[in-house]
């Protein structure tokens, strides 16, 4: 099955576009005593990114958002990463799900020059 | 434009072979969560004048494996000829999750079932691709699947499947879709809703409902579906 998985994956790989392969701008998210930190990031609008969220807890934490229309289940002491966008202009609300009245943190979308994204 | 050719190119695989015994259903969408495990209820209601009302419902419950793969085990019930409900059939169903959400240009899937009719030595096997498109708060799922059937009194014969939900994501207890399917013998499309309502950590309902109106043949033939799922 994984090796099944894998050459499916392979084989979807080689249709996407080259520039899809150019490095994605990225922004660190740390999970630590089941808080967001930072709390609050900005990335640009129009633009694809990647949220690396890197889990220091020994416990597992899951990512939920609506509005990003994303899930992803980080599991204790490692990391894990969210594509979110292109997106507009906005404000997008995401949640730890084993941990939802610490773990809470924004994603803010500007046209300004300066974000968090690297 | 890339998910339009690949669907096209699966729908040629099977050519001119549809599902005969192909009964509206859930579109699958390619996602599946670690720790994922869920009971689910489905409820197919099928009227047409042809045969009149079949019913049927699924009960099951459903194990992540890994990261990406979730097993799924289903019994089958169905109302027979003389009105009676009882077990119909037994199903394993293996999804799989290829890609990660929104890091390529489409997230894809695989779709794998084994069913067993209940009083008769007959099975299915189903497999496809599962893949969904984010377009601003609309979301596109696709289901493309090749079916074979084969036992003592089914003819072994391959077949396939092609299910589609155009949805959008409102609120989470409320989001609207458009859902089309096509098989042998049936093409349907009509309105369909779902929604989540979340309770404490992972423990949340999600549940479906659609009314699809056949749109071949000149007689009458709805089939009205509803599902609940309860993950924890």
């Amino acid at each position: 099955m994984r090796l099944l998985r894998q050459t499916i994956a392979l084989t979807l790989i080689t249709l996407v576009p080259l520039h899809a392969w150019s490095a994605l701008p990225e922004v660190v998210i740390e999970i630590r005593d089941h808080l967001f930190i930072p709390q609050t990031v900005r990335i640009p609008e129009g633009k694809k990114v990647r949220l690396v969220f890197i889990n220091h807890d020994s416990s597992p934490e899951e990512i939920d958002s609506f509005d990003l229309n994303r899930e992803k289940v980080i599991f204790g002491n490692s990391k894990g990463s969210i594509f979110v966008g292109p997106l507009p202009n906005g404000r997008y609300k995401f949640f730890g799900e084993l941990h939802p009245n610490s773990a809470v943190g924004y994603v803010i979308v500007s046209d300004e020059e300066k974000t968090d994204a690297d | 434009m890339r998910l339009y050719l690949a669907i096209a190119l699966l729908l040629l695989l099977p050519g001119k072979v549809l599902a005969d015994s192909f009964t509206v259903d859930r579109v699958y969408h390619p996602y599946v969560l670690p720790f994922e495990r869920e009971v689910e209820w489905r409820l197919t209601s099928r009227q047409s004048e042809e045969d009149g009302n079949i019913l049927m419902q699924r009960i099951s419950f459903g194990h992540a494996l890994s990261e990406y793969t979730i097993l799924e085990a289903y019994i089958v019930g169905s109302r027979d000829e003389s009105g009676d409900f009882g077990v119909a059939g037994y199903e394993l169903e293996l999804r799989s999750m290829l890609t990660e959400q929104g890091q390529y240009w489409a997230d894809w899937g695989l779709l794998f079932e084994l069913e067993k009719q209940n009083a008769s030595n007959d099975w299915e096997f189903k497999g496809g691709v599962l893949t969904e498109k984010e377009l601003g708060r609309f979301s596109l799922t696709t289901n493309v699947l090749l079916v074979y059937e084969w036992g003592d009194t089914v003819p072994s014969e391959f077949e396939s499947e092609f299910k589609m939900k155009f949805r959008y994501r409102w609120i989470p207890e409320i989001q609207p879709a458009v859902e089309f399917y096509a098989a042998e013998d049936f093409i349907g499309v009509g309105p369909a809703f779902m929604g989540i309502k979340r309770f404490d950590k992972q423990k949340q309902l999600k549940w479906e409902l659609a009314f699809i109106a056949g749109l071949n043949g000149d007689s009458k033939d709805h089939t009205l579906r509803m599902a609940m799922e309860y993950e924890f």
